[in-house]
């Protein structure tokens, strides 16, 4: 809200630099988003001059020598000019000597450039009217010759704009921040005195003009009065009222319009002016409107109304949307003689509904929706009145018509200072919390010393109607504080027992599996949590994309959650590339979101990307990532979340974003975590505009499922006699897994063992495809390891359990043994 | 004799530096020392020597078998080490930039997220998660924030449709709404109805606003929320975690003030801005760095705890807001662009 100070001078006697008092609306609790002085500022010896002659400086291209005459301020002057508008005939300010401008600079007597010069001509800026510096400001009213420049231009004024917060709806007003400013300088508020108190003496009523106010709906609108004025003269404003508006931002109106506006920035009450002759059947009915009911407001548009909005009516039409705005059929226009002029109290939450289906808000449903004085109301309007009177003359017309009653107000709360000191934590004297309340008009009712003597008093603090905010005593705790000044807080150690908890296991992990990642060069990303829908779609299935949607998404490429890191890191590649930045290996950590079976889960995910090779040139050539590798770090990655994934079978990986044959899964959420890695698909990345293989993986995992303790392991023998080894190569169809020749390798091994000795591990060590070997077939070979706990085992006894698995693979398996 | 020992040694001694493998020397050592070598057969001869002359000759063989046992190990050490320089190629050029690429680098967002993490566990605090899909009542409700709030507006926040349903994030009331919280508060609602006080949490995370993005808003950006919560905590023990924060991460030149303010969830509240020297592109005296506050009543009675002996502060920021200062970076947009010469000049 823009506060003009001039206006605020009328009611308290305000003699602070403009620092200060931005400086104090600061530590009360608003923000000064700017300050702006327009105007002029008071400057002595700065006169109305005309310029008789001007010739070029004999020593300088760009000088002008003139001959300025000031009238009966001192004559005809010469003065040096640098300004290309010095022309002959201009009225122009003339600083004389004595004169000190705007940034303490000090006019004399002077010689500039061999020349003497009585005195300088103003541009605007040089007079600290705005920043206008290209040149001289020239006076086309032609004001007398010496005037004061104080009396020709209009008076300076500071213009505070402020960030007035939502609990603070008293302060939407002129009023209300000198109320604050009173307080925090302990200087008098003075309120403007009202000459019209409602009371009429003049003609009696009109029922020909307004015969009739019925509120339909009371809860919507607790009280609302109209009071006709007639016989007035619509017209432009006196300038003093067209100044102070201006200066807050409002374009001036007309007298009737600029005074509501002027009351409501004053006191922050609404109020709005009908034309009583057009007010159908004499009437003003406060009811809900009809469905479907149609308005056109004052901005010109055309407004369907439903039910619940409350509406203010003649006898046949919404003529107002209640609080909000009126209508064209009903407003002041320069014809009108006779005026209503409602003041009224709607309820908040039904002017905040409304204005937010229509899509319509107004300074009056500004202050509306937040909350306005209820026993404001009445005053507000017998101000009005006076300054309509005044400005567009005409006469109250029997008694305002006042339907509802003063909304009942009454709030006491009951404080101690050792309230508020305990929460303080520091000692302010009782006399000044008490004065802190006095000074917000918070009446001290009454004051109770408490029997302790260590104990300070109690008071019982009478709210005003305008301090809704104020209903605990922790609410006095913030007043006390903001009086006594926030930047008072004493310094203090921070105090910090031990409360023997420990990090959120999410953020554990994310710490360690970006220690991992980091420590294997890869580059951490940073992406967003809302994917496009058509990227989402390709990545799963679109089913599962459905669930994943936003109801309001703002942007289109912003409408799902991810169902993955992948896509994100994907982005960031094809970034780097694009921009001719070599880029490899990228990970990030961050939520992610998996569908099943309708519902959603919001997983802790980590997943990163590589390269199959940089793109930077090098002199030294490495071999290029592969699947293994992408499973190499997905396995680290889930081992951090306490999964092994050797006990963990693995699967293709279905989702359409992984190239099929030479990717996999590896869970797939059974157990509310899932793992997915290996080549990303080709067709998909390269639709991104993605030079390259990509390979990836991606591991996530339900946040409760992740625990701040792992189990602890225990302590297993192993042997210190020799292992015997032996090497087993078998033939199988290529597409069989080598995990599950491996699996049955090792159970015949065990089983050939029995509880002789220990078959410590049967690992695969060799793959081989092609000459030698048929069609569709692969060589995959083993190495098995024997050991016993207590002693050597000898060749034989080794000889005749190989010899045994060998037989029994043949014949359980129909794998052919290669020599 | 002595002619003899002199001979053998002499010529091993020509023999021994030029052999220069081990087969060669294996075959020399064999020739002088072994069973059938010659200074074995100069020994066996020790035998037909006149006992009056034994003393003088075994001295000589022993000389002599010393020199020829230096002669040897002085060959088989030359030759170990000429094998071991074999192991070698030519001598590298250490100026040579490594091929391999890295090192990796931790998102600028992580460091600043990690540093305040950091500070704040040494007086006391640890970290607490949420989820980033809320409902209703924990972003807002909880929080003092009324229905008709303007933060909660479809114009501001990102609403999901009535029937979506999320299997782990659990509601308060079945007709609630699920959306993205809009600031990480809603995980002090969560930790402070799972646990009992006294808590003292810090909880960065993502949070998401409906709003256009461009050099200082992102659809997504982070922030990072303390709370304490015990008996007899005051205004001024949350200004002295404020001065100790910003003068452990700035410096102890560095100054906070606070301002009111108003926010729902606490009272008193206040805006807090930091001065600080050195800080880059800094022009103002005094930065708004974030808010905070005691805890509002209605908070505790909401959760359950009784406001008449348990009080509390709360502190929130934004991450991206704290590095843009830290770091002089003065688009946000930059930390989700992820352009790699971005995110190695952090790390």
């Amino acid at each position: 809200m823009k506060i003009s100070l001039n206006w605020l001078r009328d009611y308290v006697a305000l003699d602070a630099s403009n620092d200060e008092i931005s400086r104090a609306i600061t530590f009360l609790g608003f923000e000064v988003e700017g300050v702006a002085n327009t105007g002029a500022p008071k400057l002595d010896n700065v006169v109305v001059g005309e310029i008789l002659t001007r010739a070029k400086h004999p020593n300088a291209d760009k000088l002008s020598v003139c001959t300025v005459d000031v009238g009966p301020a001192g004559g005809v002057k010469t003065i040096v000019c640098g300004a290309h508008n010095c022309g002959a005939g201009n009225r122009v300010l003339v600083a004389l000597p004595g004169a000190v401008l705007p940034g303490n600079f000090q006019i004399k007597l002077s010689k500039i450039r061999g020349q003497e010069s009585q005195g300088m001509m103003c541009s605007p800026d040089e007079i600290g009217m705005g920043s206008d510096h290209s040149g001289l400001l020239i006076l086309a009213d032609k004001p007398a010759l010496g005037a004061a420049m104080n009396d020709v231009l209009p008076p300076g004024d500071t213009v505070f704009d402020i960030e007035i917060t939502p609990n603070r709806p008293d302060c939407q007003s002129h009023l209300g921040i000198a109320r604050e400013l009173a307080a925090w300088f302990k200087l008098p508020l003075i309120y403007p005195q009202e000459k019209f108190r409602g009371d009429v003496a003049g003609p009696a009523a009109r029922p020909d003009l307004l015969a009739s106010v019925r509120v339909e709906a009371p809860e919507d609108c607790p009280l609302y009065s109209a009071t006709i004025i007639s016989g007035i003269q619509v017209g432009p404003s006196p300038a003093w009222l067209q100044r102070r508006l201006t200066a807050v931002g409002l374009r001036p109106i007309n007298n009737v319009v600029d005074v509501g506006n002027y009351v409501m920035l004053e006191t922050g009450q609404p109020m709005h002016a009908f034309d009583a002759k057009k007010l159908g059947g004499n009437a003003i009915v406060v009811r809900r409107a009809a469905e479907g009911e149609k308005i056109t407001t004052l901005d010109g548009k055309e407004r369907a109304l439903t039910s619940r909005m409350l509406v203010i009516a003649d006898a046949q039409k919404p003529v107002v949307v209640a609080g909000i705005m009126g209508g064209v059929n009903s407003g002041v226009s320069d014809d009108t003689t006779d005026l209503v002029l409602e003041c009224a109290i709607f309820r908040k939450q039904s002017v905040r509904a409304t204005s937010r289906q229509l899509a319509l808000s107004s300074d009056s449903s500004y202050r509306y929706e937040r909350g306005v004085d209820p026993h404001g109301a009445i005053e507000a309007a017998w101000r009005a009145v006076d300054l309509i009177l005044e400005t567009a003359g005409g006469k109250v017309v029997g008694p305002s018509f006042k339907v509802g009653g003063d909304v009942p107000w009454q709030r006491e709360i009951v404080v101690t200072h050792d309230y508020i000191t305990e929460k303080l934590g520091f000692d302010i004297p009782a006399a000044e919390m008490r004065a802190a309340f006095e000074s917000l008009e918070l009446t001290v009712t009454r004051e109770e010393p408490t029997t302790h003597p260590a104990r300070g008093p109690a008071w019982t603090v009478s709210i005003p109607s305008w301090r809704d905010d104020l209903d605990r005593p922790i609410d006095l705790v913030e007043e006390v504080l903001r009086l006594h000044g926030t930047e008072k807080i004493p310094a203090a150690v921070v105090s910090s027992p031990g409360l023997l908890a420990d990090d959120d296991p999410i953020s554990i992990f994310n710490r360690r599996v970006t220690d991992h990642l980091v420590g294997h060069d890869f580059h951490e990303c940073v992406n967003y949590t809302l994917r496009p829908a058509k990227e989402v779609a390709a990545w799963i299935e679109p089913t599962s994309a459905t669930p994943l949607a936003l109801a309001n998404p703002f942007t289109e490429d912003q409408s799902h959650l991810r169902p993955t890191l992948i896509t994100g890191l994907l982005e960031s590649l094809r970034l780097n590339q694009s921009r001719g930045v070599a880029v490899s290996r990228l990970f990030e950590t961050g939520r992610m979101f998996i569908e099943r079976e309708g519902q959603v889960f919001e997983c802790a995910g980590v997943a990163f990307v590589v390269a199959e090779s940089v793109a930077e040139r090098s002199w030294l050539k490495r071999e290029p990532v592969d699947f293994s590798f992408a499973k190499h770090h997905i396995t680290a990655l889930a081992s951090v979340a306490g999964i092994d994934f050797a006990r963990q079978p693995v699967g293709p990986a279905t989702a359409p974003g992984w190239q099929a044959g030479h990717s996999a899964a590896v869970n797939d959420h059974a157990y509310n975590w899932a793992a997915r890695f290996g080549l990303l698909n080709l067709g998909f990345v390269k639709s991104l505009g993605i030079e390259g293989k990509i390979y990836g993986g991606c591991f996530a995992i339900l946040p409760e499922k992740l625990s701040a303790e792992s189990a602890r392991h225990r302590f297993s023998e192993f042997g210190l006699f020799p292992a015997a080894l032996r090497d087993l190569a078998l033939v199988v169809d290529a597409a069989t897994p080598a995990a599950d020749v491996q699996k049955s390798l090792l159970k015949l091994a065990r089983a050939a063992v029995g509880n002789a000795f220990a078959v410590e591990s049967v690992t695969v060590f060799d793959l081989y495809r092609g000459t030698g070997l048929p069609d569709g077939k692969k060589s995959l070979a083993f190495n098995l390891v024997f050991r016993a706990a207590e002693r050597t085992l000898t060749d034989d006894e080794v000889n005749g359990v190989f010899q045994k698995v060998q037989d029994e693979v043949v014949m359980a398996s129909g794998w052919q043994i290669r020599k | 004799m002595q002619d003899q020992l002199s001979a053998l040694l002499a010529k091993a001694a020509a023999e021994l530096p030029g052999v220069n493998a081990r087969p060669a020397f294996e075959a020399a050592k064999a020739r002088y020392v072994g069973p059938n070598g010659e200074l074995t057969a100069l020994m066996k001869q020790m035998g037909g020597i006149p006992k009056e002359q034994k003393p003088a000759a075994g001295k000589l063989i022993n000389e002599a078998k010393t020199q020829l046992t230096a002669l040897l190990d002085a060959a088989l050490a030359r030759i170990a080490d000429s094998e071991l320089a074999a192991q070698l190629g030519p001598a590298v050029d250490p100026t040579l930039p490594s091929p391999d690429v890295g090192p990796g680098t931790r998102h600028p967002l992580t460091l600043v997220r990690e540093e305040m993490c950091r500070i704040l566990r040494k007086v006391g605090f640890t970290v607490a998660d949420g989820p980033e899909v809320e409902t209703e009542y924990y972003c807002f409700d909880a929080l003092n924030t009324p229905s008709d709030h303007p933060a909660r507006d479809e114009k501001d926040t990102f609403y999901f449709p009535a029937a979506a349903r999320f299997g782990n994030v659990s509601k308060k009331n079945p007709e609630e709404k699920y959306l993205l919280r809009t600031h990480t508060s809603s995980v002090q609602i969560r930790t402070m109805l799972k646990g009992a006080p006294p808590i003292r949490i810090v909880s960065p995370g993502r949070v998401y606003r409906r709003d256009t993005t461009d050099a200082t808003h992102s659809a997504n950006f982070h922030q990072l929320e303390c709370l304490y919560v015990d008996k007899g905590v005051t205004v001024r023990d949350l200004k002295a975690l404020l001065d100790y924060i910003f003068a452990s991460l700035l410096g102890k030149d560095t100054k906070t003030r606070f301002r009111p303010h108003y926010f729902g969830y606490t009272e008193p509240s206040f805006e807090v801005d930091l001065t600080a020297t050195h800080l880059p592109k800094v022009k103002k005296p005094w930065i708004e760095i974030g808010g905070c506050g005691m805890v509002d009543p209605t908070v505790f009675q909401d959760v359950g705890y009784d406001s008449e002996v348990w009080s509390g502060y709360a502190f929130g920021m934004g991450l991206e807001r704290l590095a843009m200062l830290l770091y002089g970076i003065d688009d946000i947009r930059y930390f989700y662009q992820n352009d790699l010469r971005f995110l190695k000049q952090f790390a």
